[in-house]
């Protein structure tokens, strides 16, 4: 046998790395000129990498895009009571859509409910309550640095009489609808003008009770401002079809 | 009123969309996560094998990073910062479930499952959930390692600054892992000269 130490992956892997010292790294390589089966194996690691890199990327699940779109929407929401990574241990599919919901009834104003929702079966609510703005550094009414909404076509078919209900749950879902392009000057104006220059939670091209219309909505605290305006509606002239709140 | 000309928040580099993110601004943090989401997302996934654990990890990888934004140094890459933070979730998840194994099973039986496949090597989707599986078999660091270098393609250094080690570790890392897979994929090997297996089966000669 003129191979009397074969070598293993280990030491191959080693080599391919550079972690072994000048004299092994010598010696190794002196038996690799001479052993194929070694040689062998050594390819069988290089091919260990190339079938890692060649592995296709997993593409991103839309419900996961969109579950997170929500968390993240809920969270930055703030005066929403997100549930901590602790208190979503073992809970499956249901608590994301509990964390936009008590997002949601939170504005709606009332905590009591959703402590409720929070619940759900779950003995730990009682320590649910996350403060994501208590970190100093982010007060809640900073200015912001730009003014970023833009609006949404959700094609939603808005009805007068459920209209605030409606906006709700389509500010839980906000983050995961189809986004319009950037409002033109008009569409600005108009914004600006129904809502007194607070910026919009919610602009939605819609349609309420069958007639086209544009949808807009404002936080205030824990109130929930909301306007059906007719789609021509601009700085000049409004056109305010309903005004709850 | 004069028009209020709308910024592009897809075109803000990643650190201005965090200093955003820390005004308070609300809508720069989840652009800056549909930047990067989907290689967030093949971190998780491969670190973890499990895709109902490796959502759960993305998510509180994205709520973590949301609530830790204010404290991101800039001297690092925003992306770094981002996969520390998911792979952290990753360890995270795997720590709560100690008492399962990372992967359903054990070597003996992924290899047991890989090796009827052998009449299709060129099968794409059969490499892919081989890979997969024989990922799972081996240690989570030497895993994360080596799906950071070999699969997303990262330096060793970039690597080491993701997962906080020195270079000469990751390098290790991804030598031990490397050995550790070599037996479970070697039947994907396509070479075509002859082999010259004897005796080297199952991962090693005695030496």
């Amino acid at each position: 046998m003129t191979h009397p130490a074969h070598l293993d992956y280990d030491v191959l892997a080693d080599l391919a790395e550079g972690l072994l010292d000048e004299a092994r790294a010598a010696s190794v390589n002196e038996h690799l000129d001479s052993c194929a089966p070694c040689r062998d194996l050594s390819a069988d690691l290089a091919d260990v990498s190339r079938l890692l890199a060649e592995a296709p990327a997993p593409s991103l699940p839309p419900d996961l895009a969109a579950r997170i779109d929500s968390a993240l929407a809920a969270e930055s929401r703030g005066d929403a009571p997100v549930v901590s990574l602790a208190e979503r241990r073992g809970r499956r599919p249901w608590r994301i859509l509990s964390a936009a919901a008590a997002a949601v009834v939170v504005l709606g104003g009332g905590g009591l409910v959703a402590q409720t929702v929070l619940e759900g079966g779950d003995d730990t609510s009682s320590t649910t309550a996350q403060q994501p703005l208590a970190d100093p550094t982010r007060p809640s009414d900073a200015p912001l640095a730009v003014q970023v909404w833009r609006p949404t076509s959700s094609g939603t078919a808005y009805r007068a009489a459920t209209l605030a209900g409606q906006v709700r749950d389509r500010l839980a879902q906000a983050a995961t609808s189809a986004q319009a392009p950037p409002a033109d000057e008009r569409l600005t104006g108009c914004v600006n003008r129904v809502t007194g220059g607070r910026p919009p939670a919610l602009v939605d091209r819609a349609t309420l009770d069958g007639g086209a219309a544009l949808i807009i909505a404002v936080r205030a605290q824990s109130r929930l401002d909301v306007w059906a305006v007719d789609p021509a509606c601009s700085a000049d002239d409004p056109k305010i079809l309903q005004h709850t709140g | 009123m004069a028009s209020v000309s709308m910024p592009r928040l897809e075109e803000i580099p990643d650190k201005e969309l965090l200093a955003l993110h820390a005004a308070g601004d609300p809508h720069a943090f989840s652009t800056l996560v549909q930047r990067h989401r989907d290689r967030m997302w093949a971190v998780a996934l491969r670190t973890l094998g499990d895709p109902e654990e490796a959502a759960d990890a993305l998510q509180d990888a994205c709520l973590s990073a949301f609530r830790a934004a204010a404290r991101f140094r800039g001297d690092a890459a925003v992306t770094t910062w981002l996969h520390r933070i998911v792979v952290n979730a990753c360890l995270d998840r795997i720590r709560r479930k100690s008492v399962r194994p990372a992967t359903p099973m054990g070597d003996d039986a992924t290899f047991d499952a890989v090796a009827p496949k052998l009449p299709d090597p060129s099968d794409a989707h059969g490499v892919s959930l081989d890979v997969q599986d024989a990922l799972a078999a081996i240690p989570f660091e030497q895993r994360a390692a080596l799906v950071l270098v070999d699969m997303m393609g990262y330096s060793v250094e970039d690597a080491a600054r993701v997962l906080e080690v020195p270079a000469g570790t990751i390098k290790s890392r991804c030598a031990r892992g490397r050995a550790r897979l070599a037996p479970l994929l070697r039947h994907h090997r396509n070479r075509k000269e002859a082999r010259n297996v004897g005796g080297v089966e199952g991962g090693g000669v005695p030496t």
